[in-house]
C-alpha cells in the first residue's frame, strides 16, 4: 500500500519531468513526413506538366537569374508548379527539376523545407487559420470550432468533396485584425462565427467572397474608429499666426 | 579328504567341459577363464548365460559372447554391449529371474533387434559444428556435368 | 596592435622564406612573398599563414587540432555542426574555425575558457537527439562523437527530453543506415555531390525534423558510394556486410595495396581470427587520395568462397580430386619433363604478383620455352611493349589535377578505374578540366564533350581535320587516355597509332615542356604492367595459334583459352586461388594465395611499384605462388636460385630494377620513336564504334574471381538491375 503510493508518486514526477517540446510540422498539416511515400495520386506517374502560360512565366522567371544559375529559380518555378496543380506531386517536383537542369534531390530539399509548399493533396480551397496569441485572444478557438463543425473535418483533413483543407497554422501578420484566416491567397479578418459560416457557405457556393475585414473598418484602423485625423485636413495657413 | 576330492573333480571338468583341448583354448582365449557353470539360458543371438553360485558375489553370473552377431563377426571381437536388455537385467543381478523363466513384459521403446554399441566404428556418432565455416572451398563439379 | 616581437619574428620569416626560395630570386621577391603572408597567433604561438586560411587550418599548421564533425579537408565547407567554435581574442562571440578567414593579428585562443564553454555546449545539443546505442553501434570505438564526447563534453547530462527518432533508409546492399544517430554534420550529402557526382543524397525536412535521406525509395547508386562510411562521423552510415561482425580495437590491420582493378588503390585490411573482416582506404594522395571503390571496399568476402585450399588432380574417370601437394608437385615436375622446349606455355591472369611472375617466367626460360603471355591483349605492332611509355599511364593520376584538356578515347574510367575517374571528376569540378570522349557515350559523373563513337573520329582528330582539334590545338596542357579495351581490338595497333599521333600533335602544338607526358594507357587489371615489364607477351593468339602440350595457367581466369581451344591429349595445370573459370577445365590444381595473402608487388597502371602485405595465411594448403613455382621447378630438376621473397625481389631487380622501388614511378619516355615505329603498321580502322565492356553500373561490380566469387556484389548487381527492394536481408540490419 505504502509502496505503491510511492511508486505512483515517482512516476507521475518523471511523467511531469518527460516534456514533449517539439511539434513537427506533420500536425500542422504541412505536407506529412519528409520522406516520400508512393500513393496512388502522388508517385512519379501522376501526370504533371506545365501549361503553355506558366512555361512562359518560368522562362521569364529563369531569365532574371545569370546565365547558369538556373538553380536560383527553384522557390518561384515550385510555386508556378504549385498554383497550376493545388500541390507538389513528386512528379511536379521532378518536372522543376527537368526543367531547371539540377538533380531532383536539390528541388525536393527545397520544396520539404518550406511549409507553404504542400505535398500532400489539398483542397481546392486551403483555409490556414491562425490561432497564435494575439489572434487566440480575440477567440480565434470559436472560428476554429466553426469550421471545425461546419466542413466536419478536422485540422490537417480534407473535406470528402475535395473542396476545403484546414490546417492551423502560426501568426500570419494580421494581429491588428485578429481573429482570421486566410483562404488560398486571401485574407479574411475580424471574424465573427457568423462570418465565417457565412464565408464558407459563399466558397461552397463558388463564389469568392472579397477579402478584407469583416466588421466595416477599412484595412487596419482602429476597431473603435479614428481616434485621430477625423476631420478634414485643414487648409493652408493653418496654425498660423493671425497676424502675418 | 572329500573337498580335495571335489575340487580336483571341479578341475577336471573345467578342463574337459570346453568340447576338448580345442574348445577349453578357444575358451580360455576368448573369455581369460575356463570356469564351467549351469547353462541358465540363451538368447536369440546365441549369447550362453551361466551360473555358479560356488563363485564369489559378482562372479557367478557370466557371459560367453556368441561369435556371429547382427551381421558383425564376433568370435574376438567381443563388447559387453552384445549383451540384450532383458539379460542385462539378470546378468548384473538387478533381478535373479532370468528372462527364460519371466519373460520380459512386452513394452514398445524395447528394441526388436538388440544393437550393438557403434563406438569406435564407421556408424559412429560424428558431433557437427555450429560455427560458421570461415573459407568455403571451392567443389569442383561432377565429371561428365558439362 | 603593436608588437615589438612581431616585428622581429616578421624579419626572420623574411630570412626563412629567402632561404626557401630559389636562389636566382632576389631579395626584394622575397619580401613581397613574405608580406603577402598574414600572421596570427595560436594560443599566443605566431603562425605565418596564406591569406584566405580558415582559423582551423591555421591551428592546424601549429599542431593545434579543433574538433569537427561537418569539417573535412576534401569537402566543401558547411560549418553547420558548430563544435569547431573557438575564441578569438576581443571578438565578441565565438567563431566556427572551420569556415572564418583569419585576419592579420589573430589571437585565437583554442582552451580558453569561453572556448571550452561553447564546445561543451556544442556537444550537449549534438547529444540530445543522439542515442546511446554506442554498445551496439557498429562506429562504436572509431566514432568521432564518441572521442569527442569524452574530450570536450560534460561530464553529465542534463537531459530529460523524449529524443527525435528518424526512419531508416534502403539505400542499397552496401550501405547501413541508422538515420536516428544522424547528427546532419551534411558530410555524406556533400560527398556524393562533389567527390562521387551522384546527386542522389540530400537534406529533407527542417529543424528538428530535418534528415539526411534520398527522399524517394532510390538506391545510392556510385561506384565509390562505401566511402560515405568513413567520412559519417557517426554510427548513422555504416557498412551493411561488416555489420555486428567485429570492433574496431579487436581487429588487426595491415597496410596492403587492392588489386581489384589497375589503379593499385592503397588499402588497410583489418582481420580478425584469420578472417578479413573489412578493408578501408589509406591515404595516399599520389593514387587514391582516402577513397577506394566499392569493388575494393566490398568484396571482401569474395576471399571467403569459392577457394582453392587443396591441391587437386583428375582421376581417371575426369573428375577433379583433392590429393597432396607431395603427389602434385611429382606429378606437374613429370610433364614438365616430358615435354621439351616451346611445348609447355603459360598464361598469367589478371591479379598475379610480379614474383610470381618472374618465378614463372624463371621457370619456363630454364625449360627452354617462351611461351608467356598475359590474357590482357596489347597491340605488338609497331613498337608493341618494346617501348614502356606504350603502355604505361605516362601522366600519372595525380597529374590529371593539372592538365586542362583530357580526351578519352574507348574508356569508360568510371568503372574501370574509378579512382581515376574520381581525380578527373576533381579537376573538372576545381580547375575547369575539360573532357572530351571519343567511344560509346558513358555517364561519367561529369559532362563530356561527346565526339562520337565511330573509329572515324579518330582518323579526324589525328588527320587534324575534326572540330575538335582546335580545342586541342590551344590546350596548354592536354592529356590523352586510351582504354586497354579498346587496343585489345582487331585494329588495336591502328587505334594506338591514330592515338599516338594525335597525342604527338597536341604535345606539339601546346608547347608543353619535355616532362609532361601526353599518351597514356588505361589499364583494367592489376598484374599487366608488371607482367610486360618482365617481358610476358600480351595475349594468347601466339598459343591459340600453336597450341602447347602442356599449359600453364597462372591465375588466368579471364576465359581468353578454353579446352576446346587445345588438342584433347594437352594438359591443363591451373594455380590460383579461386575455382572460377581457370580451375574447372584444369587436369592438376596448385592452390595459391589471393592478394591478402601474400607479400606480392603490384604495380599499377601509371607503373607505379607497390607491395602488399600477409594479412591472413593462406587457407588450407594453399600457398605463396612464387613458393609453388619453386617446388616444381627443384621436382623438375631446374631448381630456381631463390629461397626467400628478399632473393626473389632481387631477382626481379636484375629484371626490371622499377618493381622493387616501391611506391616510386619509373618514368617512361621514347614517345616519338615509339609514333615513328607505330607508323609502319596496318593503319586500316574497323568501323565497329568503341564499346568499352563496362558500360553501366551492374557491369562494374563482377569482373575478377574475387568479386564473381562475392555475394555481396552479386546482391549489389541485383539491386542496380531489380532495385533496393529485392534485396532480402535480416530484419536486424
Amino acid at each position: 500500500m505504502f509502496l505503491s503510493r510511492t511508486i505512483r508518486a515517482a512516476v507521475s514526477h518523471s511523467a511531469k519531468q518527460v516534456r514533449s517540446l517539439h511539434q513537427s510540422a506533420v500536425r500542422a498539416g504541412a505536407g506529412g513526413v519528409f520522406v516520400h511515400r508512393d500513393t496512388p495520386d502522388n508517385n512519379a506517374e501522376t501526370p504533371f506538366e506545365f501549361t503553355p502560360e506558366n512555361m512562359k512565366r518560368i522562362e521569364a522567371i529563369i531569365g532574371n537569374y545569370p546565365e547558369g544559375h538556373k538553380q536560383a529559380a527553384t522557390l518561384p518555378v515550385l510555386d508556378v508548379a504549385q498554383r497550376q496543380h493545388g500541390w507538389l506531386p513528386i512528379s511536379a517536383m521532378n518536372k522543376v527539376a527537368e526543367v531547371l537542369e539540377i538533380p531532383p534531390m536539390r528541388v525536393y530539399e527545397v520544396a520539404t523545407f518550406y511549409t507553404m509548399f504542400n505535398r500532400q493533396p489539398m483542397g481546392k480551397y486551403h483555409i490556414q487559420i491562425c490561432t497564435t496569441t494575439p489572434c487566440m485572444l480575440c477567440d480565434s478557438d470559436s472560428i476554429l470550432a466553426a469550421i471545425q463543425s461546419k466542413l466536419g473535418i478536422k485540422v490537417g483533413q480534407t473535406t470528402p468533396d475535395k473542396l476545403f483543407t484546414l490546417s492551423e497554422v502560426e501568426c500570419l501578420g494580421a494581429c491588428v485584425n485578429a481573429p482570421m484566416v486566410q483562404i488560398n491567397d486571401n485574407y479574411y479578418e475580424d471574424l465573427t462565427t457568423a462570418d465565417i459560416e457565412q464565408i464558407l457557405d459563399e466558397l461552397k457556393a463558388g463564389r469568392m467572397p472579397p477579402p478584407g475585414p469583416r466588421n466595416g473598418r477599412f484595412s487596419c484602423e482602429p476597431a473603435g474608429g479614428l481616434t485621430s485625423l477625423t476631420g478634414p485636413p485643414p487648409g493652408p495657413g493653418f496654425g498660423v499666426r493671425t497676424d502675418l | 579328504m572329500a573337498e580335495y576330492v571335489n575340487l580336483v573333480r571341479r578341475a577336471v571338468g573345467q578342463l574337459t567341459g570346453h568340447g576338448g583341448v580345442r574348445g577349453l583354448l578357444l575358451q580360455f582365449f576368448r573369455a581369460n577363464d575356463i570356469k564351467t557353470g549351469a547353462l541358465v539360458g540363451v538368447d536369440k543371438y546365441g549369447n550362453k548365460y551361466f551360473e555358479d553360485n560356488r563363485y564369489f558375489f559378482g562372479r557367478h553370473r557370466w557371459v560367453i559372447y556368441t561369435t556371429e552377431m547382427n551381421g558383425k563377426r564376433t568370435l574376438w571381437d567381443v563388447d559387453g554391449s552384445m549383451v540384450p536388455a532383458e539379460w542385462h537385467r539378470w546378468l548384473h543381478c538387478m533381478t535373479d529371474d532370468p528372462p527364460t523363466t519371466h519373460p520380459p513384459v512386452p513394452k514398445k521403446f524395447l528394441a526388436e533387434v538388440h544393437q550393438i554399441n557403434v563406438s569406435g566404428s564407421a556408424e559412429q556418432y560424428y558431433p557437427y559444428s555450429t560455427t560458421r565455416k570461415k573459407i568455403h572451398e571451392w567443389v569442383p563439379s561432377k565429371a561428365g556435368d558439362q | 596592435m603593436l608588437r615589438l616581437p612581431a616585428v622581429s619574428r616578421a624579419i626572420a620569416g623574411v630570412a626563412h622564406s629567402k632561404t626557401c626560395l630559389a636562389p636566382s630570386n632576389n631579395f626584394r621577391t622575397s619580401v613581397r612573398a613574405s608580406s603577402n603572408m598574414v600572421e596570427v597567433f595560436v594560443d599566443g604561438k605566431p603562425v605565418m599563414v596564406e591569406p584566405g586560411t580558415t582559423v582551423l587550418q591555421a591551428c592546424e599548421k601549429v599542431g593545434v587540432q579543433i574538433p569537427r564533425f561537418c569539417f573535412h579537408e576534401r569537402l566543401s565547407v558547411a560549418g553547420n555542426c558548430r563544435m569547431c567554435l573557438v575564441e578569438i581574442e576581443r571578438a565578441p562571440k565565438p567563431v566556427a574555425a572551420c569556415a572564418m578567414p583569419v585576419m592579420k593579428g589573430w589571437n585565437i585562443l583554442t582552451n580558453s575558457e569561453k572556448t571550452r564553454k561553447a564546445r561543451e555546449g556544442v556537444m550537449e545539443f549534438l547529444l540530445a537527439n543522439h542515442p546511446l546505442d554506442c554498445p551496439i553501434c557498429d562506429q562504436g570505438g572509431e566514432c568521432d562523437l564518441q572521442d569527442q564526447s569524452m574530450m570536450f563534453g560534460a561530464d553529465r547530462s542534463r537531459f530529460t527530453e523524449g529524443k527525435r527518432a528518424v526512419e531508416d533508409k534502403n539505400i542499397g546492399p552496401l550501405i547501413k543506415t541508422i538515420m536516428t544517430r544522424c547528427i546532419q554534420c551534411t558530410r555524406c550529402v556533400r560527398f556524393a555531390s562533389e567527390i562521387a557526382g551522384v546527386e542522389d543524397l540530400g537534406t529533407t525536412g527542417r529543424g528538428n525534423s530535418m534528415q539526411i535521406g534520398t527522399y524517394v525509395e532510390k538506391m545510392f547508386m556510385s561506384e565509390l558510394s562505401g566511402n560515405v562510411i568513413d567520412v559519417c562521423p557517426v554510427g548513422a552510415l555504416t557498412s551493411k556486410p561488416y555489420a555486428f561482425t567485429a570492433r574496431p580495437w579487436e581487429t588487426r590491420k595491415t597496410e596492403s595495396i587492392d588489386v581489384m582493378d589497375a589503379v593499385g588503390s592503397n588499402i588497410v585490411v583489418s582481420t580478425r581470427g584469420g578472417e578479413v573482416m573489412r578493408v578501408m582506404p589509406r591515404l595516399n594522395e599520389e593514387v587514391n587520395e582516402e577513397w577506394i571503390s566499392d569493388k575494393t571496399r566490398f568484396s571482401y568476402d569474395g576471399l571467403k568462397r569459392q577457394r582453392l585450399t587443396q591441391p587437386m588432380v583428375k582421376d581417371a574417370s575426369g573428375q577433379l580430386v583433392t590429393t597432396s601437394w607431395e603427389d602434385v608437385l611429382t606429378r606437374v615436375a613429370g610433364v614438365l619433363q616430358s615435354v621439351q622446349g616451346n611445348e609447355v606455355a603459360a598464361i598469367a591472369g589478371g591479379m598475379v604478383d610480379a614474383e610470381a611472375l618472374v618465378a614463372l617466367k624463371d621457370l619456363l626460360n630454364r625449360l627452354d620455352s617462351d611461351n608467356l603471355c598475359t590474357e590482357e591483349v596489347f597491340p605488338m605492332a609497331g613498337a608493341g611493349t618494346d617501348m614502356r611509355s606504350n603502355y604505361l599511364l605516362n601522366s600519372r593520376i595525380a597529374g590529371i589535377e593539372e592538365c586542362d584538356v583530357l580526351l578519352l578515347i574507348g574508356t569508360n574510367p568510371r568503372y574501370e578505374a574509378p579512382l581515376f575517374n574520381a581525380r578527373i571528376r576533381k579537376s573538372w569540378l576545381h580547375n575547369e578540366l575539360q573532357v572530351a570522349l571519343v567511344g560509346h557515350e558513358v555517364d561519367l559523373s561529369y559532362s563530356y564533350n561527346h565526339l562520337g563513337d565511330s573509329t572515324q573520329v579518330l582518323k579526324d582528330i589525328a588527320a587534324g581535320t575534326h572540330p575538335f582539334c582546335e580545342v586541342l590545338a590551344q590546350a596548354k596542357r592536354p592529356v590523352v587516355v586510351v582504354g586497354s579495351t579498346t587496343l585489345q581490338r582487331a585494329d588495336g595497333a591502328a587505334i594506338l597509332n591514330a592515338v599516338s599521333t594525335i597525342a604527338q600533335n597536341a604535345r606539339a602544338s601546346s608547347g608543353v615542356e619535355e616532362g609532361w607526358k601526353v599518351l597514356n594507357v588505361l589499364h583494367r587489371v592489376a598484374s599487366q604492367v608488371a607482367a610486360l615489364d618482365l617481358g610476358y607477351k600480351p595475349g594468347v593468339e601466339a598459343i591459340r595459334n600453336a597450341p602447347p602440350k602442356v599449359l600453364f595457367l597462372l591465375g588466368a581466369d579471364g576465359g581468353c583459352i578454353t579446352r576446346q581451344d587445345l588438342p584433347k591429349d594437352s594438359f591443363i595445370i591451373y594455380q590460383g586461388h579461386h575455382g572460377d573459370v581457370g580451375a574447372p577445365m584444369a587436369d592438376i590444381i596448385l592452390p595459391g594465395a589471393a592478394y591478402t595473402e601474400k607479400n606480392g608487388t603490384y604495380v599499377n597502371t601509371e607503373g607505379r611499384a607497390q607491395q602488399t602485405r600477409v594479412a591472413v595465411t593462406a587457407p588450407g594448403m594453399a600457398r605463396e605462388d612464387w613458393r609453388i613455382i619453386r617446388a616444381v621447378s627443384e621436382l623438375a630438376g631446374v631448381t630456381l636460385p631463390y629461397d626467400s621473397v628478399a632473393e626473389v625481389r632481387d631477382r626481379l631487380a636484375e629484371v626490371a630494377p622499377n618493381l622493387v622501388r616501391y611506391d616510386d614511378v619509373e618514368q617512361a619516355n621514347y614517345f616519338k620513336q615509339a609514333n615513328e615505329l607505330a607508323q609502319t603498321v596496318d593503319q586500316t580502322l574497323l568501323a565497329e564504334p568503341l564499346i568499352p565492356p563496362q558500360v553501366s553500373v551492374k557491369d562494374f561490380y563482377m569482373t575478377d574471381p574475387i568479386s564473381r566469387a562475392s555475394q555481396t556484389m552479386a546482391k549489389c548487381v541485383k539491386a542496380v538491375t531489380e532495385g533496393a527492394d529485392a534485396i532480402e536481408e535480416p530484419a536486424i540490419c
